[in-house]
């Protein structure tokens, strides 16, 4: 990833490559589980709620997985347990990334705008994501996912404009966007039509990681028994309500970590392969 | 840093004074965060007198408990209270009558323990991948090292728990598979840190040498590294003696970041170890509505990852102060 | 099903003969349980592990205790005046005996003669007194103490303490036995934790919930045979269950089912089942507008539910078909009322006849407070589609439930940790002004029953009254008690006399020795 020396690097436009072709396929490969996890409730063999061996009962004739501590069909419930997850994480990642974006953009037009979302994102820094979490989804007991989602939104967003703002601030003084204030174009003008196009791989990078930190927060919330309730199935819930079983089926516990390890690790390699550079770069600006 | 020593007390004192008015801002940052947090316990549905109280408890007894509590006095009276507490050491009550200092006073030392020694392998590994990785960019150690990094990141650190307990500990029998701690407070056995501290850094190693990579791959492209390059340095070289110091300042902000997410992470790799960590405490004190005990904990949270966070600071001032 | 699970499963025998039948024996196997039983071993240190979380840290005896690692502390420590018993429900403790006035409203409480706190200082009936005021007064006083005010309880002499009910109760020493810890007359609030207790086990330390405690050699009470008790705290049941399994503890207290058959393939670790442990009744709000309300729609729930099924799936096998019942473990349970099965088409009818409405979702309302319990729901809601009752369950965060769904919701689920007395479910959740009313039931049959058993002096003519009692219970309540889970502990082999019975019992370790 040796650059060449660009005397003034230009704003960041995705470059065009051989690896693209290449990337684009890897692409395809790694989103495959995440396509096994949206179709899953088409083929899996057992309702998520019929009790169909011993409560952790070893794998057997009909359930390949085994029994989960109800003694529900562990493939079953794998295969359902992913749509919810991947769907929150989805929305999550498009609105953090889409609010950021704007804001941003605007921030680095208006400083004061700008010092207050520092301080906001200052102040985010102090509080773990997760103490968040539970504490937004506990102030909405009945918000279930709809509540992880929005506490997730609210405190991925300060640290997303910032990232937004770090790359948008050297185009603040850019010609075009000079020359743009000095027609007198309003800001929401600037921000949309002259800042906003030049940060595509910024914003897409910035997409890719916050959809990894949603998967990442959201499954971890799930396992802390926010959000998803039983009898839903859900990776996360999964692993916590079979963990105490995880010696007589460890199918029931391996079986979701591998769903979730295997979601994690394709939505990273997915972004990572979209934007390789952009994507080393955001997570060191903060 | 090659300096001469007789200006390494004035730079101190320079240093001092640069991290005065940032150590400052922290604080109040830290206030802000601590009303915040009070304020969102206060709009929870329910409260410590309802959590700490019996089945069968009247609504006059309950009002009693809550007299007890001091939950019958206005949200801004108890959080000056629990402030105004704060120089002398005092951080209040518990739902269930115990000093908060003194519920603390053991797991917090417990959770640096682990934090620490976490973080310090996770510093050390991702410098030693992302340096490794920087020496041959490009070439399949670089992309292993990437592809293995941002796998590791993404992994939940209840999952690398699930994982480790499992094979290390269940089925193999090799290390404590919980924490047992003696009369001092502390773990029993060294070896009962082993998989709670494995837990954290395995996802924290994929972020931090993730940081390091980028940092590094940004510090390729300045002109004086291709300057050295174009000198024929070798290029361990040239990346010990002028990339890495170059990155230092992104490398330090990156990792001080992360704190927080070693945090949360510490949270739930406590629970499931059964370690005695302000992490446990913070989970049941978040079920019980036990809001002195929470701000007290993310009291002791947030003035770390402040240090932390001013630490990096000062990293960053001194080196780049070094340079121009 | 292994040998030591068939003996424990047998409920059928009753629980002093399963006392005695099994005082000898608990082996993790046959030639264990031959070879090194006998005479108790005196020596050596029992770790044990008992759940508990950092937040909810209890050193008041008279304090809530949340976490049973705190209250194992507090009940080696300190001494109730009675305990639970195995033939009666009701056993001495730091009282050796108690008698009740003819109108049983006055009940006289005799001091043992050896009892001494661990500073060597006699226990006296003022310190008594003064504890069991304090008791009173705490918030919680008048749920633990109910119908005793505190200007009721007086010292007579110097080792009789005397307590007035406001009305008759035959089953009032039951009262004294979960916390009325003693402690010195006039120990200050700040030194309750290293105030001086009269129990088996000394306080040696205690730091963030786990803990440390050394014999008491001059306990009032039956010899001590272990030197030291450790305490760990667990967070969770697995993380306890796992430190049992690889050798970190001697002793997991109430681990769970799904622990016991991770151990049942164990040849170096015991499981023990105490029967009647855990209650997990399915409560029908009684009182209108409920769509329980109709007696007959109550009748039908009671008979759609699987009660084999629950058993086996929620409870992995490890508990009992229950009857409706609550207080199963009670010695005078009755035990002649037919056991209620699974009838399909009975609760069809009875639902028509009572004009249910099978087009609405009724939801049920749950919390994972105890392990199984949610299980419980989903599956009973899974059995009633069978007759087209859709009900979907809501699980709610512990404080939520507790703040707005108990006592009122029309369809929740409830626990109950304390069995051996189908009185005290009674007093305090059935009858019309009960203060847990879970079910808001208000049957005057029923009530007019219970009178007669707690102002009743005469044994037979009480037990007549209980039996009617339970067989109001079983036809009209609010409650459908599908079944009961056992209690379970896992100790190592070397482990010997560990406590059978179910409910708090579980404390009562100084009978405890190592092989």
């Amino acid at each position: 990833m040796t650059a060449p020396p660009a005397a003034v690097p230009r704003p960041a436009a995705p470059r065009r490559s051989p690896g693209r072709v290449k990337a684009a396929m890897f692409a395809v490969s790694v989103s495959l589980p995440a396509l096994a996890a949206l179709a899953g409730p088409l083929i899996s063999p057992h309702g998520i709620d019929t009790p169909v061996t011993a409560p952790f009962g070893a794998p057997g004739a009909g359930v390949p997985l085994g029994g989960d501590q109800l003694g529900r069909d562990v493939l079953s419930r794998v295969l359902h347990g992913g749509t919810a997850l991947i769907a929150s994480a989805l929305l999550v990642a498009v609105v953090t990334t889409l609010t950021a974006a704007l804001i941003g953009c605007v921030a680095v037009l208006r400083p004061r705008l700008g010092r207050l979302v520092e301080r906001g994102a200052d102040v985010a820094i102090l509080l773990p994501p997760l103490l968040g979490i539970m504490l937004v989804a506990l102030a909405w007991p009945g918000g279930g996912r709809r509540a992880v989602i929005a506490a997730a939104v609210v405190l991925g967003v300060p640290y997303a404009i910032r990232i937004v703002a770090a790359a948008a601030s050297p185009l603040a003084t850019a010609g075009y966007v000079e020359a743009a204030l000095s027609r007198g174009e309003s800001t929401a003008y600037i921000a949309w039509r002259e800042i906003l196009p030049n940060l595509r791989a910024t914003v897409l990078t910035l997409f890719g990681l916050r959809f990894v930190e949603a998967v990442y927060v959201i499954s971890m919330a799930g396992f802390l028994q926010i959000g998803p309730r039983p009898p839903a199935s859900d990776w996360s819930l999964m692993i916590r309500e079979n963990a105490p079983g995880a010696l007589l089926n460890p199918w029931a516990v391996i079986a979701p970590s591998l769903a979730i390890a295997g979601l994690a690790i394709a939505v990273n390699l997915l972004t990572h392969s979209l934007a390789p550079d952009t994507t080393a770069k955001a997570v060191t600006r903060s | 840093m090659s300096r001469p020593a007789d200006t390494g007390a004035r730079r101190a004192a320079h240093l001092a004074l640069r991290a005065a008015a940032p150590a400052g801002r922290r604080a109040l940052l830290l206030v802000v965060l601590l009303a915040a947090v009070f304020t969102a316990v206060e709009l929870l549905p329910g409260d410590a007198a309802g959590n700490s109280a019996e089945r069968g408890e009247s609504a006059a007894d309950l009002a009693a408990r809550r007299h007890l509590l001091g939950l019958d006095r206005p949200l801004w009276e108890r959080f000056a209270d629990w402030m105004g507490g704060l120089p002398t050491g005092d951080l209040g009550t518990s739902a269930h009558g115990q000093k908060v200092t003194a519920l603390l006073a053991d797991p917090l030392p417990n959770t640096l323990v682990l934090a620490v020694t976490a973080f310090l392998l996770t510093v050390a590994l991702s410098l030693l991948l992302g340096c490794w990785a920087a020496a041959r960019p490009g070439r399949p150690a670089d992309r292993v090292i990437g592809h293995a990094s941002t796998a590791a990141f993404a992994l939940p650190e209840f999952v690398v728990s699930a994982g480790l307990l499992l094979v290390l500990s269940l089925w193999t029998g090799w290390l404590p598979a919980v924490t047992v701690t003696g009369g001092d407070g502390r773990p029993a056995t060294w070896t009962m840190l082993v998989l709670p501290v494995l837990a954290l850094v395995i996802p924290q190693t994929g972020w931090n040498t993730r940081v390091v990579r980028g940092a590094l791959a940004d510090q390729a492209s300045t002109p004086h590294v291709q300057a050295a390059h174009l000198d024929g340095l070798p290029p361990h070289r040239v990346l010990l003696r002028h990339q890495l110091p170059g990155a230092v300042p992104a490398i330090a902000t990156g990792v001080a970041t992360s704190t927080g997410l070693l945090f949360g992470g510490a949270v739930v790799v406590e629970t499931l170890f059964n370690y005695p960590g302000i992490g446990t405490v913070l989970a049941s004190a978040v079920a019980a509505r036990d809001t002195p005990l929470i701000a007290g904990v993310v009291m002791c949270a947030g003035a770390v990852i402040s240090l932390v966070l001013l630490a990096a600071d000062l990293v960053r001032h001194a080196t780049l102060g070094a340079r121009t | 099903m292994n040998r030591r699970q068939a003996l424990w499963a047998g409920g059928a025998l009753g629980v002093g003969a399963l006392l005695a039948a099994c005082s000898s024996s608990g082996g993790g196997t046959s030639s264990a349980s031959s070879a090194g039983d006998g005479a108790p071993r005196k020596g050596g240190t029992l770790r044990v592990g008992a759940l508990g979380r950092a937040s909810a840290i209890t050193r008041d005896p008279h304090g809530t205790q949340a976490n049973e690692s705190d209250y194992l502390v507090i009940a080696l420590v300190f001494d109730t005046l009675t305990v639970p018993g195995a033939k009666a429900n009701v056993a001495p403790r730091l009282a050796a005996s108690w008698e009740p006035s003819a109108d049983l409203k006055t009940w006289r409480f005799r001091i043992d003669k050896g009892a001494v706190f661990h500073d060597g200082t006699p226990v006296t009936a003022e310190d008594v007194a003064w504890s069991l005021k304090r008791l009173r007064g705490t918030p919680s006083g008048a749920a633990r103490l109910p119908g005793v005010q505190a200007g009721n309880i007086r010292a007579e002499g110097a080792d009789t303490v005397v307590l007035v009910s406001d009305y008759a109760n035959a089953e009032f020493p039951m009262l004294t036995r979960f916390a009325s810890f003693v402690m010195k007359k006039d120990t200050k609030d700040a030194e309750v934790a290293k105030a001086p207790g009269t129990g088996p086990f000394k306080l040696d330390w205690y730091r963030g919930g786990n803990a440390r405690l050394v014999r008491n050699d001059r306990w009032h009470g039956s010899p001590v045979h272990l030197d030291a008790i450790e305490v760990t705290m667990f967070e969770t049941p697995q993380a306890m269950a796992n430190a049992l399994l690889t050798g970190q503890i001697d002793l997991a207290s109430n681990a769970g089912a799904v622990a016991a058959r991770t151990a049942a393939s164990r040849r170096d670790v015991q499981v023990l089942r105490r029967p009647n442990d855990m209650a997990m009744p399915i409560v029908m709000r009684t009182a209108r507008p409920s769509p329980f309300a109709d007696e007959r729609v109550r009748e039908a729930m009671r008979l759609v539910v699987d009660r084999d099924v629950m058993v086996r799936q929620v409870l992995s096998g490890y508990g009992t078909v229950a009857n409706d019942i609550l207080g199963t473990g009670d010695p005078d349970y009755a035990k002649d009322i037919p056991q209620r099965g699974r009838d399909l088409a009975k609760a069809r009818r009875l639902l028509a006849d009572a004009g249910f409405d099978l087009s609405r979702t009724y939801e049920l309302v749950t919390t994972e407070d105890v392990p199984g319990l949610a299980d419980s729901a989903t599956l009973f809601a899974h059995q009633a589609a069978d007759v087209g009752v859709r009900i979907k369950v809501v699980k709610q965060e512990s404080g939520t439930f507790w703040a707005k769904t108990w006592k009122t919701g029309d369809l929740y689920t409830s626990y109950w940790g304390t069995n051996d007395s189908a009185v005290f479910f009674a007093a305090k959740t059935m009858v019309g002004e009960a203060g847990q009313n879970e079910a808001g039931w208000n049957d005057p049959g029923f009530d007019a029953a219970y009178r007669k058993v707690i102002g009743t002096a005469d044994t037979g003519k009480r037990a007549a009254a209980l039996k009617e009692l339970q067989r109001i219970e079983h036809d009209r309540s609010g409650y459908l008690l599908w079944g009961m889970a056992d209690g379970i502990d896992l100790a190592a082999a070397k482990v010997r006399n560990l406590p059978r019975l179910a409910g708090y019992g579980r404390v009562q370790l100084e009978g405890v020795w190592l092989r």
